[in-house]
């Protein structure tokens, strides 16, 4: 499924994949294959991914 | 075939200078292996099918040794085997995106590659030219310049074909 929250987070604070991927420390790629729904992060990457965007773990990864 | 002590020494210092190479490039920092978490477990499932593909190859040229009689050099055959197990895991962390490491630029190593590919071709070519690749109906260890020539040949088409379909899906 689709991680359209984290792409919205991202785009808000206009940041492309590549700068959020630099900040956490993975891949451009990683970044595209968390938010299309092909990748599962493990919570400490998902941790870096909210502090980053300053959101919680339940803004950006809990699933109604 | 026995080897003077010459030849011997000759691969050994051979080796070593190979080994020197690689060891400075990482010093260099033009190679490196340091992956994110998604590409070490892409990396890894890259690595069980590398691992599955030359145990299939070492039980084929095994077979293929007891039926058909010696047809290779055994280390020649054992490199033949390695090169198609490496050609698996190399094209499937190619089209996971887990081939190069963070630090790593694509250009940088595509170079190194393209330099390393055409000169294995080339000598295995020179080898084909003064007939050192088959001897008496054997391949003979003159033959892995160009096995590994073309297992490399193989990687950089692949990192191609691979980068290309990237690039429009994101032009789309």
């Amino acid at each position: 499924m689709k991680n359209l929250r984290l792409k919205a987070a991202r785009a808000s604070l206009d940041m492309s994949q590549q700068q959020l991927a630099d900040a956490v420390g993975v891949s451009r790629q990683t970044i595209n294959a968390i938010e299309k729904g092909d990748y599962n992060p493990t919570i400490r990457l998902c941790l870096a991914i909210c502090k980053t965007l300053n959101k919680t773990l339940d803004e950006l990864f809990w699933e109604e | 075939m026995e080897h003077s002590v010459g030849y011997i020494l000759g691969v050994l210092v051979g080796a070593a200078a190979g080994l020197g190479v690689v060891a400075l490039l990482f010093k260099l920092k033009v190679m490196d292996l340091t992956f994110d978490e998604r590409q070490e477990r892409a990396r890894g499932q890259a690595y069980k099918y590398g691992f599955w593909t030359m145990t299939a190859c070492l039980f084929l040229y095994g077979f293929s040794d007891q039926i058909f009689g010696r047809w290779c050099d055994v280390l020649t055959g054992v490199m033949l085997c390695v090169a198609v197990a490496l050609m698996v895991f190399a094209s499937v962390c190619i089209v996971k995106d887990a081939y190069l490491s963070l630090k790593e630029k694509p250009r940088t190593i595509m170079t190194l590659l393209t330099v390393i590919t055409l000169l294995n071709l080339s000598i295995g070519a020179m080898n084909l030219k003064s007939d050192r690749v088959v001897k008496d109906g054997v391949l003979t260890y003159g033959a892995v310049n160009g096995i590994c020539g073309v297992m490399m040949l193989t990687i950089l088409v692949v990192y191609l074909v691979n980068y290309l379909l990237a690039k429009r899906e994101a032009g789309e």
